[in-house]
Parts: C-alpha cells; structure tokens; sequence
C-alpha cells in the first residue's frame, strides 16, 4: 500500500536535540526523524529512500534521530528477510521541512491495520520549571482520555491523533481510559515532566489482542533559564562597607593629626631645649 | 577577571549520501550503484541508535544539601529552589540559607553548571555568609555535599560583579559544555529607593579532582 503523507511544518523556535547523546541539532536545512516500531509481534526491515536504514527493528523500540537534509523520503518497511525494498508490507513518502524534528510511527489503525503516520514533535522553548508532554494515539483502540492523577487532561483522543499540554516539572501518574470513563485500560504509570523537556508517550498495541502498552520518547528542546538573580534587598553590608571606610578615614585623619601634634611637640621641644640629647 | 565562556553548544551533522565506491575506469566495467531516485536527497546508511520505548525513569537528581569554603569559613546549607513569578531565580529569604536552581543540574548531572545562590543580605536577618564571596581568591577549594552524602569538589577561577541587567544567564545557567560551580549573591552599590544592590558578584568555581 502506498500513502503519500505530507507532514505539515511547526516552525520550531528553539535548538531541538535528540534524547541520545550526542545531541542532534535541527537547523535552517536539516530536519531530526525518529522512527518508533509500534506494530506487535513483527519484526521488521525499515528501508530509507532504498537503503536498509534499519535492520531487523523490533516491536517497542525508537530509533533515531537521523539527522536529514529537508526533502522528500521514501520509507519503506519489509519483513526482516527481504533481499531489498521491492516488496515492502508499508510504504510512505515523508516531506521532511527544515528546523522541525519528526517521528515516524509504524502503528495499527483503529481497525487494525498496519499504517505509518509522521508526527511533527513540538520543539518550542518551554517556560522555566516547566516541561512539555504529549500524548499520541496509535493503538487499535477506540477513542481515549488520557488521564493525570486520575483526572482527564486529554478528552476524546483517536487514532492516529496526539495532544499536547506544558506542565510543571514534576512526575505525573499518567493512564489511558476509554474515552468518558476513568477506569485505566493502560497505566498508571509514573511519567516524568522535566525542564526543557518533551516526553512524548504513545498508547499502541491493540485492544482486542490484549497488548495495549505505553512508549516513551524524550525530545530535549530549548529552556528558559532565570532572567535575574535578586540576592541582597536590605543594604546592611554595602552600609557595612561604608561605615569601615569611613573607620579608615577617620583612622588615617587621626594618625595625620597625631603626626602633626608629635611633629609639633618635637619641634617646640627642640626649640626650648636646654638640655643635650 | 572574566567569565570563561562555554563552548559553542549545537553541532550540525550533515550526513552525507551513501555512495559506491568508485569503480575503475575501463572499458565495460559495470558500475554498481544503490537505487535511489534523483530528486531526493539521499538517505545515511549510518548505525542509527536504537533503545527500547518502555516507560523508564530520568537520571534523578541529586540535589546539593552543603555548600562549604574551608579557606572562608563558610559552611551553608543549601536546599532546593525553582523560579519566582518575574522570573528571578528563587532564594531562601534567610541569607544564612543557600538556594540550588533545581531546574538546572546538579554537580553530579553528566552536564550542565550547578548554580547556588544566597542573599548578601535581607531585612532583619544578619548579612549572611555569601558576602565573602567577592573576597575569594583564585583556586580556593569550594565543596558541595549531595542530599546522598557524596562530595564534589571545585576550585574557583573567578570572581566578577556584573550590573545585575547584565548578567549573563544563559552561560551561568548553561546546561551543555560546562560543569562548573556558580555561586551567585549581590554587591556594589545598594539602591534605596529600589531595595536592591546594583550588581551580581558571581564567582565561578572548576571540578578538581578530590583529593
């Protein structure tokens, strides 16, 4: 099957590294692509405009980033034995524009069919003490809210949809209900939000096969560091400073006067000397 | 005395096309050459990382509980602060007290510098330990105890007043190709009318090896 997907542009407005180290930078001409095997059961070959980029890719494991030239890519994905890219089991052409960083999804529709869908990863700088999640849908499963600390932060989720919120930097137990009620099909789980963060997680997996799960990317984005550090509001020790200087003053005016004074002594001593020294 | 500047964060990696490697020129040579079609750009046949996607926890951090400078006699204790409304970095209101930018790293993160900061002074309070900062002489040994017990140990390198609208965040706060110690309090000049000092004195301290 072959689907043409053009993923729109966010413009990010910050640097957006990778989660491997060393970070991986977006820029003017060159685009981040992650690539997340989220089909149960198949591994498979992920081939990148005809070259087996990805050999063997199992179930539950991102790859990447690869760090491209904006343009189009052919993505092609074989069963892990296939001598080339000839008869792929998916196929998607990926426009990849500059300054954005992507992930590529190998997922199961609603229906559960297998479908690749590109997602663009919100880059923008985050406020300070706080972090980015977003929550994607890719499970054969029905609509979804996405649940924090119990309560419904995400309403009416489907497939192949994502939602995006900042919060504060923290840990938040996360879970995934049918949408409309609170009892978790997936999770809770422990989620952390981190400064200059986005935690990606994606319900995948399939209902009626019993394998619902949830995966994790983190992409770092830009901060936002203190604009000012205010540390001193009473003035004691500039008055401090300004009482010892003044102690100095005072002291070197007193030894000048005490010099005069000795000066003076002496020269009147030596002017009514009688006697010799 | 300057600031000694981090190194350039973002490195661009062009990943060049895979191409053959050139085949001889002769008469009938074939060439061999991976199919790939001419309007594309062509994609890297690198070794491309992989991890698993289950839900894992970050690094936790540990969070600096003493702040010591034997030379100085000083010996603080430090708790963990955020961002105030404004956007100031958060302190104790004690000055006896120091805050560690928890949204930063921590001397034990594998990058980043660790930013504790201390008011000079505070109304009704005794001017606080931090006023001897701008007193510090080059490698005095500064050392920072974790909440687990461990121990970092730092030698200063600098000590400079910036006009406060001048200090210069994004470095001191730099989370990538640093791992110094910054230790930031107030100085200069004190303003009345406003309640606050003209400048930052910050003093920017190196790893050292423990002894």
């Amino acid at each position: 099957m072959r689907k043409t997907l053009a993923a729109g542009a966010i413009a990010g407005l910050a640097l957006a590294a990778g989660f491997a180290a060393p970070a991986q930078a977006i820029s003017a001409t060159t685009a981040d692509l992650s690539v997340l095997h989220a089909i149960p059961d198949t591994p498979v070959d992920v081939y990148v405009n005809g070259a087996l980029t990805l050999d063997d890719f199992q179930p539950g494991t991102l790859a990447g980033p690869l760090d491209l030239a904006a343009g189009s890519y052919d993505i092609a994905i074989t069963a892990p034995d296939a001598a080339d890219a000839s008869a792929p089991i998916l196929q998607a052409t990926v426009e990849l524009a500059a300054n954005t960083s992507y992930t590529a999804v190998a997922h199961l529709s609603e229906a559960g069919a297998p479908t690749v869908t590109p997602f663009v990863n919100d880059t923008k700088t985050t406020a300070a003490g706080e972090g980015r999640l977003t929550v994607r849908h890719v499970a054969a499963a029905p609509a979804v809210d996405v649940l924090a600390g119990g309560s419904p932060v995400v309403e009416d989720l489907v497939n192949p949809k994502e939602a995006t919120l900042d919060l504060p930097v923290g840990t938040v137990s996360a879970a995934v209900a049918l949408a409309g009620t609170t009892d978790p099909v997936i999770g809770p789980a422990d989620v952390a939000i981190q400064d200059g963060v986005l935690t990606v997680v994606y319900a995948w997996g399939s209902a009626a096969d019993g394998n619902l799960a949830l995966a994790t990317q983190t992409v770092t984005v830009g901060h936002t560091v203190p604009g000012a550090v205010i540390s001193g509001t009473a003035g004691y020790a500039a008055q401090r400073d300004a009482t010892t200087q003044g102690l100095w003053a005072i002291g070197f005016a007193a030894l000048a006067g005490a010099a005069v004074v000795a000066t003076t002594a002496i020269v009147r001593r030596s002017r009514g000397a009688k006697h010799t020294v | 005395m300057n600031l000694r500047r981090t190194a350039p964060l973002a490195v661009v990696l062009m990943l060049s096309a895979c191409a053959p490697a050139p085949t001889p020129l002769g008469a009938g040579a074939p060439t061999a050459s991976t199919s790939t079609p001419s309007a594309s750009p062509s994609a890297p046949v690198v070794d491309v990382p992989r991890v698993d996607s289950s839900l894992r926890a970050p690094r936790a951090a540990v969070p600096p509980v003493r702040v010591s400078i034997a030379d100085a006699r000083v010996d603080v204790e430090v708790v963990p602060v955020g961002i105030e409304t404004g956007g100031f970095m958060e302190l104790p209101v004690d000055p006896a007290i120091a805050g560690w930018y928890r949204f930063g790293s921590d001397p034990w993160s594998p990058d980043g510098n660790t930013v504790i900061s201390a008011h000079i002074d505070a109304p009704d309070y005794p001017i606080g330990p931090f006023a001897v900062l701008r007193d510090l002489a080059p490698a005095t040994r500064v050392e920072v105890v974790g909440q687990d017990g461990r121990s970092a140990l730092y030698a200063v390198e600098s000590v400079t007043y910036y006009p406060k609208e001048a200090l210069p965040t994004e470095d001191l706060f730099a989370r990538e190709g640093t791992n110094d110690l910054v230790l930031i309090t107030c100085g200069g000049e004190f303003d009345s009318r406003t309640g606050h000092y003209d400048d930052n004195v910050v003093v920017v301290a190196a790893p050292v090896a423990a002894r």
